[in-house]
């Protein structure tokens, strides 16, 4: 990585910390999260080219009963639910190089970043925000838009959008999800496909011209790190923002998150609750262990 | 007095002086009133003038008192005279430092060389020793031991002589020498624990007496038990010498090997339970527990949580072998013959006593080692070939005040995270992953992802109670706003998809905008809060469980129902118990009390026919059974008796019931069972091959009059029917089931028969229209399927196929298990969960208590992370085994109740209102007063709908609505229930870090 970006993260929840952390690519460091905005007023995040904005008048707050016979309620908190789930799926998968964090605004959108680390597209730093339809997950798939349109032959060149729905041509629940959106976009940088090109130049380079194409790819590259300190496209105080390396702000933050792996097991000495067991690993008989009365 | 001058002396003051004076002066002062001492003391025992004394036993001790005349009276004057002497030398002597680099100061030279302290020590019993003396003597050295400036125990002249003293006073009865010698013991103690080097010179100078014992220890132990100071005092200072043996061998092989201390303590608990209350004074119906502000009421109670929480402390601090030995003694001595026969006594008042003691002594016992004496005695312990566990189990069917102190006992039980707890009660029925269709196995670890299982438990919300419905003042929709700010780049794309799925789109064609405002139930949050926190909670305390109980460890094929239920395994107490110490000197388990049966006229007299379900007459007939085959089908004769002594009682206050039978809703149930009857008849006669049963027939009904739901499983199983059944003289099909589970093998059966039949009786105000009820289930899950997309592969279980089975059984989804549960490894979930959902389904007509700690335990279970339970419980999507019942089934019971009473009773909306600001208060007056957090995971939910509203003007509605607050509460339990089973989606895939 010729620019070693030490990308700070405003991030907020401790469980995307720890897959950072995990990962041994980046050296993230956290800044404390903004404060909490207050609820109130619907403040829409900019918006991205090329989005024609709907804005309808809010309908009032009366519940109304859905389809299933819920009460709508309880919609938003199986919506949120939902959300955190495939988030917690996310955070199972320990991409390799991805990093996605949603919105403080909207369970709905999430930011991203995805480091290549060979291949063509070798030291790409690739900035995204993925969109998820608000009737997930029966809507259709979701949408990922990278800030700055990639040169490649799947990325619509003027929005920057990925054509997800080729690897996903019907959203099924239970079977999508989005950790396999965000895998896909890896994908795309290692395993190039020319077929139905939303970026028809980019195809036929790479049919026709492969050292152009290459050459393209690196200016690409080389434009997309160019802009990697950039103020977020969104007005989100948990988008993804990077700050050049700083030791006074970073350092420190570094050191933390390396010692802090090992983890102390005394974390919960204020609410220990101990569970009991007397029972042999192996065994279904209660008090089956042969050794005596277990010490505190 | 010199003790009493040092008592009252200004110390401070004296050493002050003393400080000042040159120590050679002081040497001079004590050596000139020593010589004055001796004098006299020789004059009056020539025969002890030298200062070398024959080594003075304890036993010789009491020839002392009596030969304490021989020499003839001592004068008051020269009485005096020695006291006064001994009292200035006393003081010289504490107030002297000790000498260069810890040596002897020369006074204290001087004592040990002229063995003074003996020596005064004998002239004591020289003369009358009387308790006055006694005490003047041990406040002598308790002032010398506790505030010498140098060590003086080290010495033996010292330490002898006190010794002496001490076991001089082991007899002593009067109060005033027991407080003293308890403190000085007490204070011994102390410094024993701070200068564990002294402890060689206790034992050295007690074999010296010709005793090998601890004396200061052995001294202690007759005060264990004591209540008051004397007893604290005397259990902190042997806590001090329990925590010397863990580090010293020998202080822990002496006690263990020759004190009585574990057997003392042990039986003493024992002593103790006897002077218990027998019977408690029930305060109220809603009271459960013995609560800290009851049990504070009873000395005796107090006195005997003493001695548990110092049992408690004991095996905390104590050497191993001396904790096993007291461990082992408590289950012998205390579990096994005294409160064992406790739990088994005839009337319902004593049983229920005892259990809410078992109940306060779980939450007293901390130390695990003890709370593993306590469970596995719960556990495995058999108490007339019955495990005490399914005796319990079987208690919480009992009507009145014993059902909901049982409750409150299970509520304990689970609540402690116990792996071996939940294996006995629940998992070890899940584990074989019989009670779901084979194919669902794979299902069991799946996460909800999208709260599918949530939305199907709050769709049951009962129509009066839904959000919309609700009153401004009790359901306060905050408007939270859940902002969606999704703006999709490409909308028009996402729009048109939008469409089909937004009902509320109002056409216009560019909504994506529904619930980007919406009011939230405030409620649900908190809910959500508590789940998030009960499962987080649960998750870190099962980290310690051997396995994870995700239907792929333990393997469902290893552990078949025969394998798992295998008998023999002893109690792990017992056999240590055995092989490490003598049996206690406990009393031996008492033959069981009123083994014989009851004559059969008086019982007959005394049985009420019209609330008994045929298989009573197994029981009330025991001459005609046959004679048992096998130990273990010993019938469980403390059911029995149970049974008679509850339904007696429920007899007389069930008259009014009678009335029921008026009521229309009876004939609109026969009718409705008549139905069903019609329905299921041909098959249920093939399986039951009754003589009566005919379709169509009322009669079952009629002759069962009010036990109308029936109550045995007519499962397929032929073969034991074909067998056992015929020759019944009996009418009703119930009567085989009943047979086979008393001729059979099966104890889980019959006792769960006889549950079965407590159950009906206990009070079914509640008339169960099944037939409509399982049409609700069926269409329930008819439309589960329809939902279900086709990746989920639930066609090999669409409603077609598993509709067969159920038309074999036609109770079989109200009755799970039974009677051929063992025989044919049926599904069935074990006795815990049928008898908490049998007595859910009847939450209409439970009393709100009952209904709070039901739902308290089912919401405890369901945030127990382990898949199974958490499958069985909270996954709508589960496919189980048509004879299984679950609890979304069970809810879905409830749930058609309640709309039917809503559908009948105009005024119930109003009354529903009542009974939310009824709860309300009730909720926000216990924040106040009762902060123990007992409670709170229970009924926390009234306070949680609103903290902001108005007061609440209370209406007045009686409790007796049961099922008015049974409605309410239903509502706020489905709540429960759902948010559990959505933050189980989160978090129970988390690797618990954080």
């Amino acid at each position: 990585m010729n620019l070693n970006p030490f990308w700070s993260m405003s991030a907020n929840t401790s469980r995307k910390q720890r897959s950072d952390g995990e990962d041994q690519s980046g050296h993230g460091e956290q800044r404390a999260s903004p404060a909490r905005l207050p609820f109130g007023k619907k403040q829409l995040p900019p918006i991205p080219k090329n989005a024609a904005p709907i804005t309808k008048p809010v309908s009032t707050g009366t519940p109304a009963q859905s389809a299933n016979g819920t009460h709508a309620s309880y919609g938003p908190f199986y919506l949120e639910y939902s959300l955190l789930a495939e988030f917690t799926l996310v955070i199972k998968q320990k991409l390799p190089g991805i990093y996605v964090q949603p919105s403080y605004k909207s369970a709905l959108v999430w930011f991203g970043v995805i480091f290549i680390r060979h291949g063509l597209y070798q030291d790409g730093v690739f900035k995204f925000t993925v969109y998820i339809p608000d009737n997930y997950p029966d809507g259709e798939c979701p949408k990922l838009v990278f800030d700055i349109p990639v040169f490649h032959p799947l990325v619509d060149p003027v929005s920057g959008e990925l054509d997800v729905r080729r690897a996903f041509t019907k959203w099924r629940r239970n079977h999508n999800h989005i950790w396999q959106v965000l895998m896909y976009a890896r994908t795309i940088f290692y395993k190039i496909n020319t077929t139905e090109p939303l970026n028809p130049e980019a195809a036929v380079l790479y049919e026709k011209d492969v050292q152009l194409f290459k050459s393209k790819v690196v200016d690409s590259v080389t434009l997309c790190n160019s802009h990697l300190f950039d103020q977020p496209k969104m007005d989100d105080p948990y988008a993804i923002s990077f700050s050049p390396w700083n030791p006074a702000v970073h350092e420190e933050a570094k050191e933390r998150m390396f010692t802090c792996k090992r983890r102390p097991e005394d974390h919960h000495k204020g609410m220990q609750v101990s569970g009991l067991s007397w029972v042999k690993p192996g065994s279904t008989q209660p008090f089956s262990k042969e050794d005596g009365p277990p010490q505190s | 007095m010199m003790a009493s001058m040092v008592a009252n002396g200004n110390r401070d003051g004296q050493s002050l002086v003393l400080k000042g004076v040159d120590p050679e002066t002081c040497m001079i002062v004590f050596k000139n009133h020593w010589a004055q001492v001796v004098k006299i003391l020789e004059k009056h025992d020539p025969v002890r003038s030298s200062s070398t004394l024959p080594s003075l036993s304890v036993i010789n001790l009491s020839a002392g008192f009596s030969g304490g005349h021989r020499f003839g009276p001592v004068p008051g004057d020269e009485a005096s005279a020695v006291q006064n002497y001994v009292e200035h030398m006393l003081f010289l002597l504490m107030e002297e430092d000790s000498g260069q680099a810890g040596a002897m100061g020369p006074i204290l030279e001087f004592v040990v060389m002229e063995n003074v302290m003996e020596r005064l020590f004998v002239w004591s019993l020289r003369r009358e020793f009387t308790d006055d003396m006694k005490l003047e003597q041990l406040k002598m050295y308790e002032m010398l031991v506790g505030q010498a400036q140098q060590p003086l125990l080290h010495h033996k002249p010292i330490l002898r002589p006190l010794m002496m003293l001490l076991s001089s006073c082991s007899g002593t009865t009067a109060p005033q020498v027991e407080a003293e010698l308890v403190l000085l013991l007490n204070l011994l103690c102390c410094v024993l624990a701070k200068d564990p080097s002294i402890l060689e010179l206790f034992f050295h100078t007690s074999e010296d007496q010709g005793a090998t014992n601890f004396l200061i220890f052995s001294l202690l132990i007759p005060f264990i038990h004591r209540e008051g100071t004397v007893g604290q005092q005397a259990r902190d200072a042997l806590l001090l010498i329990m925590s010397l043996s863990a580090e010293n061998e020998r202080v822990a092989k002496h006690i263990a090997e020759n004190t009585y201390f574990c057997p003392v303590l042990a039986t003493g608990l024992s002593g103790l339970y006897s002077s218990l209350p027998m019977k408690l004074e029930v305060p109220s119906e809603e009271w459960h527990c013995l609560h800290r502000d009851d049990w504070l009421q009873m000395p005796s109670l107090v006195q005997f949580l003493n001695s548990l929480e110092f049992c408690n402390a004991v095996i905390q601090v104590a050497h191993p072998d001396i904790r096993d030995q007291l461990v082992g003694y408590i289950y012998n001595g205390f579990l096994v013959p005294v409160l064992a026969p406790a739990l088994h006594k005839l009337t319902l008042e004593e049983v229920m006593t005892t259990t809410a003691y078992l109940d306060l002594f779980l939450k007293t016992v901390s130390e695990p080692a003890l709370l593993q004496t306590f469970l596995s005695f719960i556990l495995l312990h058999q108490h007339e070939s019955v495990h005490i566990l399914d005796t319990l189990v079987s208690r919480i069917n009992t009507p009145f005040q014993l059902g909901t102190v049982s409750l409150a006992l299970f509520r304990t039980l689970i609540g402690l995270y116990c792996e071996d707890v939940m294996l006995q009660l629940i998992l070890r029925y899940l584990i074989p992953c019989n009670h779901m269709m084979l194919s669902q196995r794979r299902v069991v670890g799946e996460r909800d992802c999208y709260s599918v299982s949530t939305a199907k438990i709050l769709a049951l919300t009962p129509s009066c109670c839904s959000p919309d419905h609700s009153p401004p003042p009790l359901r306060q929709l905050d408007s939270i706003l859940f902002s969606k700010g999704a703006e999709t780049p490409n909308n028009t794309s996402a729009t048109e998809e939008n469409e089909s799925f937004l009902e509320e789109d109002d056409g216009s064609g560019n909504s994506c905008t529904i619930g980007s405002e919406v009011y939230l139930d405030v409620s649900y949050l908190h809910y959500l809060y508590d789940a998030r926190l009960s499962i987080s909670r649960c998750i870190r305390a099962c980290q310690v469980w051997s396995a994870p109980y995700d239907g792929e460890n333990p393997p469902p094929e290893k552990y078949q129902p025969g394998v798992l239920e295998e008998p023999g395994l002893k109690s792990r107490q017992t056999q240590m118990a055995f092989k490490r110490v003598p049996l206690p000197p406990a009393p031996r388990p008492r033959p069981p009390p009123n083994t014989e049966p009851p004559s059969i006229t008086q019982l007959e007299l005394e049985w009420d026919d019209t609330y008994d379900a045929c298989p009573m007459q197994t029981a009330e007939a025991p001459v005609e059974r046959k004679p048992p085959q096998e130990p273990l089908a010993e019938p469980p004769k403390h059911i029995q008796e149970m049974r008679k002594t509850a339904t007696m009682l429920v007899k007389g206050s069930y008259i009014e019931e009678n009335e029921f039978q008026d009521d229309v809703k009876v004939y609109d149930l026969v009718a409705k069972t008549d139905a069903r009857e019609v329905e299921h008849g041909k098959k249920k006669s093939n399986g039951s091959e009754s003589e009566e049963t005919q379709p169509g027939s009322a009669e079952v009904p009629l002759k069962n009059g009010l036990s109308l739901t029936p109550p045995t499983p007519v499962m397929a199983d032929k073969n034991s029917l074909d067998t056992k059944g015929k020759g019944q003289t009996d009418c009703n099909s119930h009567l085989q089931n009943a047979t086979h589970a008393e001729s059979g093998d099966d104890l889980l059966a019959q006792y769960e028969e006889l549950l079965r039949t407590l159950d009906t009786e206990a009070g079914k105000k509640y008339v169960k229209p099944e037939g409509e009820l399982k049409k609700a289930v069926t269409t329930a899950r008819e439309a589960e399927e329809e939902e279900e997309e086709e990746e989920m592969d639930f066609t090999a279980f669409s409603a077609e196929t598993p509709e067969p089975e159920k038309l074999h059984s036609p109770f079989g989804v109200k009755f799970g298990g039974g009677s051929a549960s063992r025989s044919q490894s049926a599904p069935f979930t074990g006795p815990f969960v049928s008898v908490l959902l049998s007595r859910l389904e009847n939450m209409p007509s439970n009393s709100l208590h009952v209904n709070l700690l039901l739902t308290g335990i089912l919401a405890q279970l369901a945030a127990y992370p382990q898949p199974l339970l958490r499958s069985f419980l909270l996954n709508t999507n589960l496919v189980f085994q048509p004879t299984v019942r679950s609890l979304y089934q069970v809810l879905a019971i409830v749930k058609n109740q309640i709309e039917e009473q809503a559908a009948t009773r105009k005024d119930f909306p109003e009354l529903i209102i009542a009974a939310q600001h009824w709860l309300l208060a009730r909720e926000t007056s216990f924040m106040a007063t009762d902060t123990s957090g007992s409670r709170r995971s229970t009924h926390g939910e009234a306070g949680r709908m609103l903290k902001n509203s108005p007061t609440p003007k209370p209406k007045a509605i009686s409790l007796d609505r049961t099922e008015v607050f049974a409605t309410v509460l239903f509502t706020e339990f489905l709540k429960e229930l759902a948010a559990i089973a959505q933050e189980h989606s989160i978090l129970s895939y988390i690797p618990m870090e954080e």
